[in-house]
């Protein structure tokens, strides 16, 4: 499609448009990336199952609020973080809570467990179709030949006012500084008196909560959710946040917009089935030549 | 209990096994024409290639790999081409799939080498994910999402191996062939290498071991095996697709190792059989199968965590509950079971 003779300008146009799609896409990865670095780069909780936690969201999101109740985007957007937040609970009480500070490989091996039964549990009570998500929003605005929907902007809305409150909750409340204590020294934290246990079950909520929203939005603004969805889902968001340093919630953000816009160019470069291929390609590249990725502080130790 | 009866398996260990060889060799003999047993027999042997393949890097040298399916769906394509496009037989593909999937894994290998424990293991999931993309969009060559139907039959002298009876013995044949080299290499300089990778890289590295070149050729070595298993499968069932090597097939073996034990030769066999007889037992799961496999690596995991008869790898009572100190699991009640090797 992109072979055939243009004018300049239109080329131009052409790959600005990719540009833009690939920035509200990677506005969705962008937020996974978030939810997956607050929980492995700061709370060192090694989590396999985040990419269901996406689906979850999608689900009560993007199907049961949309499509189902009709509740309008906000409230769906609510519903797609509530019920992530209920599984991240669900997670942090099975997965983590009997091996505190236990070797990590447990904890891949918990969250491996409890991914195959979300996945196959949405499987058999939802539906192994795709399903319908209506639109929500359908204007655009047009610049030229550059159009840019207003699902588009939203999207990047969202991630700008929960990154900001992500910014915010961490930066400037009680709870959100021993986050950070415990993300530092968890046995420093204890020592000052934080309970670490709980704060890092709340921690595990909050960034599941992020992947919910983004699942929400994924179902919105592709019009679908199924109930595998969340493997690719988990791949990308960890594909992001490796991108921009795992530990930096900056970082991840970049990278996801980095990965949305790189998924897009490279669509256009070989053909729709290799997208998938293109975001795994990007992580297994960043892991081997830069493991800590683009922000990140202490990657290097880990691998 | 359970300690005393693998004491007497220790004790008793060859009997136990010529008793055990007779009776999986005198099986079919019985059930000829049960088709329905056959298949589970075969899928048991099946599964335990591939278990046992995986066992080999997530317990003796202590990797984590979960995408074992993607090297197991190179051993299937190249099967179904060479015998369909090539006339190759099942004797020769047998070994050249082995190949094809050991080389595909210098691929994952060589580049991954130094990774570690969530880093690895998403490096492996994500690259048997692009070799089912890969095949998916493969055009002519993999046929992409018709699969390769036509597939002929395996035969020995001519004499076509048709029913599952003849291939029920080609499976146990496989699976013992798979066991014995394991635990013949596990017993070598290599295989010791990997172990003392398993127990303590830098220390192994200390000792002199090249641990990166170690477990390139731990890789090759497992996923040789898991080659085999997908040429048998492509034998076995004459058509494959894209779609029988998911990601969700990679955690079912993953799910095979874990709930047998990882590092012990029987782990993976125990749990192969376990995990393909439970759906079989409960017909009216068989929509849950995959919860099942998750719900039995939770339960492993909260219950007996080194797997049923796990060479002491997944020992977390001594590293867990150090910062809260409560409710240590209790360890060291039951020597290791297992044991490393024959």
């Amino acid at each position: 499609m992109a072979e055939t003779e243009k004018p300049m300008s239109e080329t131009f146009a052409y790959y600005a448009q990719l540009t833009v799609d690939g920035l509200a896409q990677g506005a969705i990865y962008a937020l996974m990336a978030i939810g997956f670095a607050v929980i492995m780069g700061s709370l060192d909780l090694v989590t396999f199952t985040y990419g269901e936690v996406v689906m979850l969201g999608a689900l009560a999101g993007g199907y049961y609020g949309v499509a189902v109740l009709g509740l309008g985007i906000w409230l769906s957007l609510l519903l797609g973080f509530a019920a992530a937040w209920l599984a991240g609970m669900l997670i942090d009480a099975i997965c983590y809570r009997r091996w505190p500070g236990g070797p990590p490989e447990v904890w891949l091996i918990t969250t491996i467990g409890i991914s195959t039964v979300l996945k196959s549990g949405a499987q058999v009570l939802f539906s192994t179709e795709q399903e319908f998500v209506p639109d929500v929003m359908d204007g655009m605005w047009e610049m030229g030949d550059l159009r840019v929907l207003h699902i588009q902007v939203l999207i990047v809305g969202v991630l700008l006012f929960l990154s900001g409150a992500l910014w915010l909750f961490l930066g400037r409340t009680r709870l959100g500084l021993q986050l950070r204590a415990v993300s530092m020294d968890k046995t420093a934290a204890a020592l000052l008196g934080v309970r670490v246990q709980r704060v890092m079950t709340i921690g595990n909520a909050i960034g599941c909560a992020l992947g919910g929203v983004a699942g929400a939005l994924l179902g919105v603004y592709y019009n679908s959710v199924f109930a595998i969805m969340g493997g690719v889902a988990g791949i990308k968001a960890f594909a992001a946040a490796v991108f921009g340093g795992l530990t930096s919630i900056p970082g991840a953000a970049l990278g996801g917009l980095l990965l949305g816009v790189l998924e897009n160019l490279g669509v256009d470069l070989f053909s729709s089935g290799w997208r998938d291929i293109i975001g795994f390609g990007v992580m297994i590249i960043i892991l081997l030549i830069k493991p800590s990725g683009l922000l990140g502080r202490k990657g290097a130790e880990r691998i | 209990m359970i300690s005393r009866l693998a004491r007497l398996a220790r004790e008793e260990r060859a009997a136990l096994l010529a008793l055990l060889g007779a009776a999986l060799l005198a099986f079919p003999l019985g059930f000829r024409e049960n088709n329905y047993l056959l298949r589970i027999a075969i899928n048991i042997f099946l599964y335990a290639i591939l278990a046992t393949s995986l066992n080999l890097i997530n317990g003796y040298s202590g990797q984590f790999n979960i995408g074992q399916a993607g090297f197991y769906c190179v051993g299937a394509y190249t099967a179904a081409i060479l015998a369909t496009r090539h006339g190759v037989g099942i004797w020769l593909a047998l070994p050249l799939c082995g190949l094809a999937a050991s080389a595909a894994s210098l691929l994952l290998g060589i580049p991954t080498a130094r990774l570690k424990g969530i880093f690895l293991a998403m490096s492996t999931l994500g690259f048997s994910e692009i070799i089912r993309l890969i095949v998916l969009n493969g055009g002519e060559f993999t046929r992409g999402p018709m699969g390769i139907p036509g597939i002929p039959p395996a035969s020995l002298w001519g004499w076509e191996l048709r029913t599952n009876f003849h291939m029920y013995y080609l499976a146990l044949a496989l699976a013992a062939l798979t066991v014995l080299v394991s635990a013949n290499v596990l017993d070598s300089r290599i295989g010791r290498a990997w172990i003392a990778i398993r127990e303590d890289e830098l220390a192994a590295r200390a000792m002199g071991i090249p641990t990166v070149r170690y477990k390139i050729y731990n890789l090759a070595f497992s996923t040789f095996w898991a080659g085999v298993a997908g040429c048998y499968y492509a034998f076995l069932s004459n058509f494959i697709s894209a779609d029988s090597f998911h990601l969700d097939e990679g955690f079912v073996i993953l799910g095979m190792v874990l709930v047998g034990g990882l590092g012990s030769l029987a782990g993976p066999l125990i749990g192969a059989a376990i995990l393909v007889v439970i759906p079989e037992i409960f017909r009216f799961l068989a929509e849950y199968r995959l919860i099942l496999y998750g719900v039995a690596i939770l339960i492993t995991m909260h219950l007996r965590p080194q797997g049923i008869c796990g060479g002491g790898v997944m020992d977390i009572g001594d590293a867990g509950g150090v910062r809260d100190g409560e409710d240590p699991p209790d360890s060291g009640a039951e020597p290791a079971a297992g044991g490393e090797g024959a």
